[in-house]
C-alpha cells in the first residue's frame, strides 16, 4: 500500500511539475501556416485506443453526458513526448516536445448529477522555423538566416456538467473558455556584419468563448451510441491589447458507439467532423474517425485502437490526411484509489509535400481520493 | 524494490524526454509562417540641415604632442616646429646643509626628446635644434619665431640610428627605440657653447625643433610624461675647490611645449571643418523621420559627406574623425555624449566620399525620443594631426546624406 501511494505521488510531481510553463498538444508543420495544430481532447486511455473510447471515457474533456457515470471525485493528468521526423523537400528533421494535454477534475454533486473542470489543449502553436535566403540590398544581394518562433498554446478552460435522465439516457453541457499566449519572435542575422541584427518579439494573447452539449444513449445491456456537438465563436488574437487577428472558429460534431459483449472486451468506435474551413484560406474542414478496444480487467487492461481523418491546415487544395495506430495498458494501484495508464501512438500525416511521423509515449495519471 | 527501481528509471525517462527541440528549416511559403521581416532602404537626401563649424577647441599647447613638419605642397609648405620652454634651477647650487654656491656655468648638458609618431617611409630624417627665446608662451604664433637663427644642434636620426647601439661616439649622441611603445628616444649632447646657462634667467632656457628629410618629413615629439627632458652638467662655486665643482641636479622637465605651424588653417566658411589645429567641429541637425524613429528597428545608417576640398595634412598622417551626438544642443558649446561613437579614417589629399557608419546612433536616437538629433563630427585625437577635411554643407547639391536600413514591426499575430 505505501510502495503504491509513493509511486502515485512520484507520478503526480513528474506530470505537473511543467504545467505552469506549457499545457499544449502535439505539435506540426502543418500548423505554421494556420491557426495552429488542434489539440486531442482524450485522456491517455481514450488515445490509447485511437480516441474510439472518447466519448464513453468520463475523464476525457471530448464529451460531458458520460460524467453523469463518475462515481466519485476524480482527477487525471496526461503527459505526452513526441519525436517527430518532419519530411519535407527531401530533408528530414527530427524533432522532439512533451507536452500535457488535459488535466482535470471530475465528481458527482448529487444522485446523477456531476460536475467537472479541467484543462485542455485547444491549438498548439509552438515552432520554430529557420530560413536561409538573400536579398538585394545596397546594390549587393545579402545573404541572411531568419528565424521565426512561437512558443505557447491556446488552451480551452471548460467547465461542464452532466445529469443521468434515466437508466438509459444521460446529458451534458459545458461551456468552454478559450485563453492562452504565445512568445513570438523574428530574428534575422545577416551574414555581413556591418548590418545589425534584426530581433522584434511580442506576447500574442488569444481569447474565445464556446458552448458544448452531448448525449449518451444505452441501447441495450453492452451496447451505447453518444453524440456531441461544440460551438466556438472567434480567436481574437491580441498584441499588446490591440487586437491583430480575429479568426472565426469551428462548429464540431461527432458520435460514438460502444460494444461491450463481456466484461473482459470492450470495443468501441467513433467519428467526428469540425468545420476548420471557417478559419480562412487554406483550412479545411476535416473529418475524423477512430475505432479501438480494451481486453481484460480494469485494474490492467490492454488497449489498442487505429485511427484517420485529415488535417485541418495545410498549402493547396486538399486536406491533408492523417493515420495512427496506438497501444496501451494501465496499472491500478492502492485500491483502484490510483491508475497509472501508458500508451504508445505511431502516427503519420501527409500532405503537400511534406510527411511527419511521429512517435508518442503518453502517460496518465488518474487519482481517486 | 523492483518497482522502485522502475519508477526511479520512468522518472529519469520523464524528465529527459522534457528537452525540446522544435527548430526546422522552413519550407517556404507553404510551411513558414504568413509573416515577414520586411527590410526597407531610405536615403534620406533632405535630413541634415543647420549645419554649422565651428574652431578652437583644443589649442597646439593643449595637445599631448608637439608636431614637427616640413611637407613642400602645391602652393606653400607646411613648415610646423616644436617649441618648449624648460625653467631653470636659479642663480644658486645648494652643495650641503651649510653651503650654497653660485651656479658657474653648465660644462655641457644633455637634451631627451622622444618622436612619438613617424613616418618608417621618411628618410635622411634630420633634426635641427634652435635656442629660443625664452619668453615663449601661449601667444607665440609662427612668425614671431621663425626664422629660427641661433642653431645648436643637427642630428641624422637615420644616420645615429645605424651606428653601433645607436650611439655617435664623436658627438656624444645616441637613439635607443622604445620597442614597448614604438618611440625613437633621441638624446642630444650639448656642449659647453651650447649649453649655455645664463645666472641671470635663472637658468631658463628655450628651444625650438625644426626637422627635413628627403621627402614627407612629418614627426610628432612627446611632450610631459615623454619629455622633452633637460639634463645638466653644472659647474658650482666651492671654496674649498679652485674653479668650482661639478654638479648633476635632476632632470628638468619643459615648463611650455607646443608647436608653431604656417600656413595657418583657412577661415571657417560655409563648409564643414573637421580636424586641423586648433581643432574645428562641425555639427549636423537631422531631422529624424518619424516613421522610423517610432515603429522600427535601424540596422544599418551610414552618414554619407563629400569633401569640398582635398584633405589637408601630412601624406602619411592619415587621421581619424568620429561622428557623436551630443546631450543637449548648445551650438558649439554642446556636451557630447561620450557613450557612443563611429569612426572613419581620412587620408590626406583624398577627395573620395567620406562614408561612416552612424548605425549605433540612430539606434540611440529611436531608443531614447528625448535624445537630440545632432551629430557631432569631430577627429578623434584633436590638435594632434596638422590633417583637416571640409565637407559640404546642407546648402550645396553635394550635400549631407544618410542611409537608413530599417525593419519595419513584425505582425505578430497573425495568422
Amino acid at each position: 500500500m505505501r510502495r503504491a501511494v509513493g509511486t502515485v505521488v512520484a507520478a503526480v510531481a513528474l506530470l505537473t511539475a511543467n504545467l505552469p510553463v506549457r499545457l499544449s498538444g502535439q505539435d506540426s508543420q502543418f500548423g505554421i501556416r494556420g491557426l495552429g495544430t488542434p489539440g486531442r481532447w482524450e485522456s491517455v486511455r481514450a488515445r490509447s485506443t485511437g480516441g474510439a473510447f472518447g466519448p464513453f471515457d468520463g475523464l476525457s474533456p471530448l464529451m460531458e453526458a458520460q460524467l453523469a457515470d463518475v462515481a466519485q471525485l476524480t482527477a487525471t493528468a496526461a503527459g505526452a513526448t513526441s519525436n517527430r521526423d518532419a519530411e519535407v523537400g527531401g530533408t528530414t528533421t527530427a524533432l522532439r516536445a512533451t507536452r500535457f494535454p488535459v488535466m482535470g477534475v471530475a465528481g458527482p454533486l448529487g444522485r446523477g448529477f456531476a460536475v467537472a473542470a479541467g484543462f485542455t489543449t485547444y491549438l498548439d502553436k509552438s515552432w520554430d522555423v529557420t530560413l536561409r535566403d538573400s536579398l538585394p540590398l545596397r546594390g549587393v544581394v545579402r545573404p541572411y538566416t531568419d528565424e521565426i518562433t512561437s512558443d505557447g498554446s491556446v488552451t480551452d478552460v471548460r467547465l461542464a456538467a452532466a445529469s443521468r435522465l434515466s437508466r438509459r439516457i444521460a446529458i451534458g453541457a459545458a461551456v468552454h473558455v478559450l485563453a492562452g499566449s504565445t512568445r513570438m519572435t523574428a530574428e534575422r542575422r545577416f551574414d555581413d556584419s556591418t548590418f545589425h541584427p534584426v530581433q522584434q518579439s511580442a506576447d500574442v494573447r488569444y481569447d474565445g468563448f464556446g458552448v458544448s452539449g452531448s448525449v449518451l444513449i444505452g441501447l441495450a445491456p453492452g451496447l451505447s451510441i453518444a453524440g456531441w456537438a461544440r460551438s466556438d465563436n472567434r480567436l481574437r488574437a491580441k498584441v499588446a491589447d490591440t487586437a491583430s487577428a480575429v479568426t472565426d472558429l469551428p462548429l464540431m460534431a461527432g458520435g460514438g458507439l460502444l460494444i461491450v459483449p463481456s466484461p473482459s472486451a470492450r470495443f468501441a468506435a467513433a467519428a467526428a467532423w469540425r468545420s476548420w474551413s471557417k478559419a480562412g484560406a487554406g483550412a479545411f474542414d476535416t473529418w475524423s474517425w477512430s475505432a479501438g478496444a480494451e481486453f481484460g480487467s480494469r485494474r490492467m487492461p490492454i488497449r489498442l485502437g487505429v485511427r484517420g481523418g485529415q488535417v485541418p491546415f495545410g498549402p493547396g487544395t486538399k486536406a491533408p490526411t492523417e493515420v495512427a495506430g496506438s497501444l496501451g495498458t494501465g496499472r491500478a494501484f492502492a485500491q483502484g484509489r490510483a491508475f497509472v495508464d501508458l500508451g504508445l501512438e505511431r502516427l503519420e500525416r501527409r500532405g503537400g509535400g511534406l510527411t511527419e511521423r511521429v512517435w508518442t509515449v503518453l502517460v496518465g495519471l488518474t487519482v481517486r481520493p | 524494490m523492483t518497482r522502485r527501481r522502475l519508477a526511479l528509471v520512468g522518472a529519469v525517462l520523464l524528465v529527459a524526454a522534457c528537452v525540446e527541440r522544435l527548430t526546422a528549416p522552413g519550407d517556404c511559403p507553404d510551411y513558414c509562417p504568413s509573416g515577414q521581416i520586411t527590410i526597407v532602404d531610405t536615403l534620406l537626401t533632405t535630413s541634415i540641415n543647420r549645419d554649422s563649424s565651428y574652431r578652437g577647441y583644443v589649442l597646439a599647447y593643449q595637445t599631448p604632442l608637439m608636431l614637427a613638419a616640413q611637407l613642400p605642397g602645391a602652393t606653400d609648405t607646411l613648415d610646423s616646429r616644436p617649441i618648449f620652454r624648460i625653467n631653470g634651477i636659479g642663480r644658486g647650487f645648494v652643495l650641503s646643509t651649510t653651503d650654497t654656491g653660485a651656479i658657474l656655468g653648465a660644462d655641457s648638458a644633455r637634451l631627451q626628446v622622444r618622436i612619438v609618431r613617424r613616418d618608417t617611409a621618411t628618410h635622411n630624417l634630420w633634426v635641427h635644434l634652435y635656442r629660443l627665446p625664452i619668453t615663449i608662451d601661449t601667444s607665440t604664433t609662427f612668425g614671431s619665431v621663425v626664422p629660427f637663427t641661433d642653431s645648436l644642434r643637427s642630428v641624422n636620426v637615420d644616420t645615429l640610428l645605424a651606428q653601433p647601439g645607436g650611439k655617435d661616439a664623436v658627438t656624444g649622441d645616441s637613439v635607443v627605440v622604445d620597442t614597448v611603445n614604438h618611440h625613437l628616444v633621441l638624446s642630444l649632447k650639448l656642449d659647453a657653447a651650447a649649453a649655455r646657462y645664463v645666472g641671470t634667467d635663472s637658468g631658463t632656457v628655450a628651444y625650438g625643433i625644426r626637422i627635413a628629410a628627403d621627402t614627407r618629413a612629418s614627426l610628432a615629439f612627446g611632450k610631459g610624461t615623454f619629455g622633452p627632458l633637460l639634463q645638466w652638467y653644472l659647474r658650482v662655486d666651492s671654496a674649498d675647490t679652485p674653479g668650482g665643482v661639478a654638479r648633476t641636479p635632476g632632470a628638468l622637465g619643459a615648463a611650455f611645449a607646443s608647436f608653431v605651424f604656417a600656413p595657418p588653417p583657412a577661415p571657417l566658411d560655409s563648409t564643414l571643418a573637421v580636424g586641423g589645429v586648433p581643432s574645428a567641429r562641425s555639427l549636423l541637425r537631422v531631422a529624424f523621420p518619424r516613421v522610423i524613429r517610432d515603429s522600427s528597428q535601424i540596422i544599418r545608417a551610414t552618414l554619407f559627406l563629400e569633401p569640398a576640398v582635398p584633405a589637408r595634412g601630412a601624406p602619411a598622417d592619415s587621421f581619424v574623425i568620429e561622428a557623436r551626438t551630443v546631450f543637449a544642443d548648445f551650438g558649439a558649446k554642446s556636451p557630447i555624449d561620450p557613450r557612443l561613437g563611429d569612426t572613419t579614417v581620412i587620408h590626406p589629399d583624398s577627395t573620395g566620399t567620406v562614408k561612416i557608419e552612424v548605425t549605433n546612433l540612430l539606434q540611440l536616437w529611436a531608443a531614447d525620443s528625448t535624445h537630440p538629433t545632432v551629430l557631432v563630427l569631430r577627429p578623434q585625437l584633436e590638435a594632434q594631426f596638422l590633417g583637416e577635411i571640409r565637407f559640404y554643407p546642407s546648402i550645396a547639391a553635394a550635400r549631407p546624406t544618410l542611409q537608413v536600413t530599417f525593419v519595419r514591426p513584425f505582425r505578430f499575430g497573425v495568422p
